[in-house]
């Protein structure tokens, strides 16, 4: 296997892991735990196809910083949703917040 | 030299197989934190060896440092109380899913990478962070600008979600 591809194939096993752990975790900050894996793994491949391929190394490390940009922006907004879930439903089981305003 | 690279990302990839693995598995969220946070380092190191360590020191400086402490913010204001029931285990349907939600985009994935290689150059180039700000400041400073309003609306968004008054009608 070239460099590109074992590269790839770490950002791969990291999204496989998380995908697995998304379903698995009961509880929503478990979740959030895989997501980030999985974001990490999407800048890992990201950076790797643009350093290593002659497509514009630039693109992909600002590409890389932007991943990293929203997912600390989504970390702020998922902490403050999860507050609230467990202020009104007193557990974070994402199994048992099933009740919607209707 | 390529022996050495070559150990460094075997070593790279062991603490990202062994974090992502603790992050999934373990019971205890901090644990899985930890791992996380094994997994980011190891990802930190890949960057090095793909010749780009601004991105390396931006991993360790956002994830590490930002949105780990958010986490564990979050880990640690949803505590379980400590008289709380012990969890169901799982049933089998679910850890079906999980196997099915895991193993389908790895196989397909992993193939097409496999049978599919394009050129790839041995070395990495490194790229000087001054053209990063150029390209920032240049051709993608709508998606610049766009991400720092991203951050405010959740910044704010998340502000105001808390001081809201839930759940007390």
């Amino acid at each position: 296997m070239n460099p590109l591809a074992l590269f790839q194939m770490v950002g791969l096993f990291m999204l496989a892991v998380g995908l697995y752990g998304l379903i698995m975790r009961r509880t929503l900050v478990g979740m959030i735990i895989c997501l980030e894996l999985m974001l990490n793994g999407a800048g890992l491949s990201i950076v790797a196809a643009a350093q290593l391929t002659p497509a514009d190394a630039v693109l992909g490390q600002l590409g890389a910083l932007f991943v990293m940009g929203l997912a600390a922006a989504e970390a702020t907004l998922i902490l403050a949703i999860v507050l609230i879930v467990v202020k009104r439903f007193k557990t974070s089981d994402a199994a048992d917040v099933s009740q919607l305003k209707g | 030299m390529e022996i050495l690279a070559k150990s460094a990302f075997v070593f790279y990839a062991l603490i990202i197989a062994a974090g992502s693995l603790m992050a999934v598995a373990s019971a205890s969220l901090v644990w899985a934190l930890v791992g996380l946070v094994a997994a980011m380092f190891g990802v930190a190191g890949m960057y090095l060896l793909l010749a780009a360590p601004f991105i390396a020191f931006m991993q360790i400086l956002i994830y590490v440092g930002g949105v780990c402490v958010l986490i564990f913010f979050a880990i640690m204001f949803t505590r379980p109380p400590p008289d709380a029931k012990a969890p169901r285990p799982h049933p089998f349907r679910k850890r079906l899913h999980a196997l099915l939600a895991m193993l389908v985009p790895g196989v397909i994935l992993s193939r097409v990478i496999i049978m599919d290689q394009p050129e790839s150059f041995q070395v990495p180039e490194n790229v000087d962070p001054a053209l990063l700000g150029k390209g920032m400041l240049g051709p993608y400073l709508l998606p610049f600008e766009l991400i720092s309003v991203a951050l405010f609306i959740a910044m704010a968004g998340a502000v105001i979600l808390a001081w809201h008054k839930w759940g007390n009608k």
